[in-house]
């Protein structure tokens, strides 16, 4: 049972960080971002390519710094000159994105699936109790707290932090303060697909890389955000631990049914609780 | 030095053109009202100084700079604060986070949390309770010392009194002649003839979009103020 926890947690993790940045882009841009599943399997492939030439933490360096560059230039050319589109465009849009990305990486590395090893001295195992669980794993849990807890202390008490609530709610009030929130918005997507190649890349020692992974874990994101509550990055942590969890010891226990758990659980909340566990941009 | 000027400036939202021609200037240290009934285009020409409602042809210009395009955030930069209409407190902030939204940190002046604080006691009572949990006189306050923390060379307000009651409005007229004297240029878009009365100097009347007069508020007898503000 510990294990199916803590396995959980790991996929809560990778869930987390991938959810976060899509919290991040909603709340800036109002943007439904399917491209975000593509930034994470692009993420992958390229801490895969880049860990050939620097290692696995300088292919980790790389690919968070690519895909970066990549959030800012989607920013510039397609959620800025979108913005007074009907959603339904720009959702549209992100989708073709997607799937333009799924094609890039098919022609690029090839449609078989590729594997990462564990980096050292993360790749041995350690004893917790009557197991041997894998430190790589924990290492996971560990980055996913990192970055929930470096996103609190920026959003709580610098001033950009202020500046992304205060936008996220109320861009027009926040550009009237002397914020320019186009800039802001760059920075804060770049942000958000940053996050999404840091989950891919570390995502990868435990996954068999395929163009296909990024949609995988795309819908369960979308799953996480809404039942969080729509811009809540305090939501998204709690929906991503639950479902995380939901995710896993359904596929031990039922695994006829495990796919639909999450989807399940998203309902019952929305059900009992239309805003999600938090309330909005909290 | 003109700190706002509009030339002649057309706008409007979407297809439905609300501005038709109108021009009027904002200089250094000046109270000017901008009166007129609802629905005359008082609240686009703030909208068109911020960019949320579309300039389709004349100039606005902040500090002589004519601003192309109009940006939301420009009018800030450029000493020009505006406490809008309906307040827009921004939700999920305290009230020292609403504050520290319009401090502008390349802008030196004496406003800062303290002097907020010091000219509206209660906003320092409630200074980490939610901004939007406070009644509308005390909103009504934040968002002035909200953009008085930008250390404004303008401050324009738009239906301030809205929803007060006429003893906050008092208080309120009474805190934005202090201001003035202190230096602070004023733009007020009223229709509370005591507010204006106690605030304005100089005024434009707004008619169908356009500006029909403008003159000394000392000019007008209380039956002619009357007329131009009522509903």
């Amino acid at each position: 049972m510990l294990i199916q926890i803590l396995n959980g947690l790991v996929y809560a993790g990778l869930l987390y960080i991938v959810s976060v940045g899509l919290v991040l882009i909603f709340g800036l841009r109002r943007v439904v971002n399917f491209a975000h599943g593509g930034f994470y399997m692009v993420g992958a492939y390229a801490g895969y390519t880049a860990a050939m030439v620097f290692g696995f933490w300088g292919g980790l360096i790389v690919a968070v710094l690519v895909l970066g560059l990549i959030g800012i230039l989607l920013d510039y050319v397609v959620f800025r000159p979108l913005q007074n589109a009907d959603h339904m465009v720009t959702v549209l849009v992100t989708f073709g994105i997607l799937l333009v990305f799924e094609d890039v990486v098919q022609m690029i590395w090839g449609a078989d699936t590729l594997s990462v090893l564990a980096p050292y001295p993360f790749d041995g195992t350690v004893q917790l109790g009557d197991i041997l669980f894998p430190v790589y794993r924990l290492l996971v849990i560990a980055v996913a707290i990192a970055v929930a807890l470096g996103l609190t202390l920026w959003l709580r008490f610098s001033r950009a932090g202020l500046y992304v609530r205060a936008s996220s709610v109320d861009a027009l009030t926040t550009g009237m303060q002397g914020v320019d929130t186009e800039k802001l918005s760059l920075s804060v997507v770049g942000l958000g697909t940053a996050l999404a190649g840091l989950s891919g890349v570390i995502a990868s020692p435990l996954l068999a890389l395929s163009p296909s992974m990024g949609s995988s874990i795309l819908i369960e994101s979308f799953i996480v955000v809404v039942t969080g509550g729509l811009g809540s990055f305090a939501g998204a942590f709690i929906a991503a631990l639950l479902i995380g969890q939901v995710h896993n010891l359904g596929i031990v226990y039922v695994p006829n049914v495990a796919s639909m758990l999450p989807l399940l659980l998203m309902v019952v909340v929305l059900i009992l609780k239309p805003t999600g566990f938090a309330r909005s941009y909290s | 030095m003109s700190l706002l000027e509009l030339q002649n400036v057309h706008a409007a939202y979407g297809s439905a053109r609300v501005l038709h021609g109108v021009s009027l200037k904002v200089e250094k240290g000046e109270r000017v009202a901008l009166i007129g009934r609802n629905g005359v285009g008082k609240t686009t020409v703030v909208n068109t100084c911020i960019g949320a409602a579309r300039l389709t042809s004349g100039k606005v210009s902040f500090m002589t700079r004519v601003q192309k395009p109009i940006r939301a955030f420009r009018a800030a930069r450029s000493g020009i604060s505006i406490v809008p209409q309906g307040r827009r407190i921004v939700p999920g902030l305290t009230v020292r986070e609403n504050l520290l939204l319009g401090s502008a940190p390349d802008r030196k002046g004496p406003w800062n949390l303290e002097a907020v604080f010091a000219m509206y006691p209660i906003l320092r009572e409630r200074a980490d309770g939610l901004g939007t949990a406070m009644s509308g006189g005390q909103q009504q306050m934040l968002a002035i010392g909200r953009a008085l923390m930008a250390n404004p060379d303008l401050l324009i307000l738009d239906e301030p009194s809205e929803g007060l009651a006429p003893v906050v409005v008092d208080e309120l007229g009474a805190s934005l002649v202090r201001l003035a004297e202190q230096g602070t240029a004023i733009l007020l878009i009223e229709q509370n003839f005591g507010l204006i009365r106690s605030v304005g100097d100089r005024y434009y009347v707004m008619a169908k979009g356009s500006v029909v007069e403008d003159g000394r508020l000392s000019a007008l007898t209380a039956e002619e103020l009357k007329r131009h503000v009522s509903v």
